[in-house]
């Protein structure tokens, strides 16, 4: 398989195929970083398009020396979901009476909770509402880690701070999150 | 060296990650061990990681790739590389085509085994067309020579048959039946054996016609 690092070479020479290549590669999980940020399978389908269309048009920035292409797809990522949570805020507090009650409305929405949904499903949704409900700051720490694999070196250099930071986001991120899965009646394995 | 519950809570993670050096783990486990509060949050912890981490990625949106890529190479954008030259193929790349294909197969092979085909002794030179021409020609007219034989066989047994079938089988004069009480007469019990000797000669005659039909050469002579 060829390294992504030779894909945007390729791509910077106008081949296509590249960049589809490329696409291919990454849209599940920079899909799956939107949507677990965001909750919302549609604005994380419009951020995941958002996200491709700024790194095709600043892949010339990109220096491999620097590190690694998922790396530096993920900083985009972030920065870009950093802005729609400050735009999205204001709706967010006047939405605040229907995020106190999510699981009502989710047990009676086929879409969300059919009845045939499997264990792992049900575990994803849980984890979904657990995580909406810890900071920014920790969430994403602990979606980069856990939910998308990265190592403390790489969530640094994402989020761009020191590496106790990551430590401690990342620790109390979990702690916070294992205690709001317990509440929900999610059982450890 | 022992550790206290606030160093548990902030050098958990590196325990569950195993970033925890030897020694530290030790003072970690030992803690954790002695601890009721301690263990609860880390079996708690370690318990839900392992959950987390046996969630699969959530599948991609149908048709997401495609959107993103319109939106940045464009809609009619040309597609360079190996996949523009295979891209041809992608209309017929469907599970109807590759039914019609095998189905094809199929008949060539069956067609094969009806006409003698052997794969394994073509050569190159019989595919040439003057060669697959002579090769049918010749194959057909086979064919057709032998049909007419054989229709030409069926003729001349038929025509033997036909010439000895009115001897054979004569209207038997007509019965009549004697009146109640009355007896037949000696001439009249002749009849049956007649009619077996009839029977007879037209079985013989029958089973030579049939011979004659199995040695074509003969009858031709």
């Amino acid at each position: 398989m060829e390294p992504d690092a030779q894909l945007v070479q390729n791509c910077l020479r106008g081949d296509g195929s590249a960049w589809e290549e490329l696409v291919r590669r990454h849209t599940r999980r920079i899909y799956n970083l939107c949507w677990r940020f965001t909750s919302s399978r549609h604005e994380a389908e419009d951020l995941t398009q958002e996200v491709f269309l700024r790194v095709y048009k600043t892949l010339g920035s990109y220096r491999s020396a620097h590190g690694g292409f998922a790396t530096w797809m993920t900083s985009v990522t972030r920065n870009l979901l950093i802005d729609h949570y400050r735009r999205t805020r204001r709706d967010r507090l006047t939405d605040s009476l229907d995020d106190a009650m999510p699981r009502l409305e989710e047990k009676h929405s086929p879409v969300r909770r059919p009845d045939q949904a499997t264990l792992a499903n049900e575990l994803s949704g849980q984890v979904q509402n657990a995580l909406k409900k810890i900071s920014p700051d920790l969430r994403e720490a602990v979606i980069l880690r856990d939910l998308q694999g990265l190592e403390y070196a790489e969530i640094q250099d994402v989020l761009g701070v020191p590496e106790g930071t990551v430590k401690s986001r990342i620790n109390r991120g979990r702690i916070e999150l294992a205690r709001l899965l317990e509440q929900m009646g999610v059982r450890p394995e | 060296m022992t550790w206290n519950c606030e160093q548990i809570e902030s050098r958990l993670s590196e325990y569950a990650d195993r970033l925890l050096p030897a020694d530290e783990r030790g003072y970690f486990e030992a803690h954790a061990r002695g601890c009721a509060r301690c263990g609860a949050l880390v079996s708690r912890v370690t318990g839900m990681l392992a959950r987390l981490h046996q969630l699969e990625l959530e599948a991609v949106p149908a048709g997401l790739e495609r959107r993103i890529l319109e939106q940045t190479l464009g809609p009619k954008a040309e597609r360079k590389g190996v996949r523009s030259w295979l891209g041809w193929l992608a209309p017929v790349m469907t599970q109807r085509f590759a039914y019609g294909a095998v189905t094809v197969l199929i008949t060539v092979m069956v067609l094969s085994q009806a006409f003698g085909v052997q794969w394994s002794q073509v050569e190159l030179r019989d595919l040439y067309p003057p060669n697959l021409y002579r090769a049918t020609t010749r194959k057909a007219n086979l064919v057709y020579a032998r049909g007419a034989k054989f229709v030409t066989d069926l003729r001349v047994v038929y025509e033997i048959q036909s010439r000895l079938r009115p001897e054979a089988e004569q209207p038997a004069p007509t019965e009549q039946k004697p009146a109640p009480g009355q007896s037949q007469g000696p001439e009249e019990k002749e009849q049956p054996r007649q009619q077996n000797r009839a029977n007879e000669s037209y079985g013989n005659y029958s089973l030579l016609a049939m011979t004659a039909s199995l040695m074509p050469g003969r009858m031709t002579q």
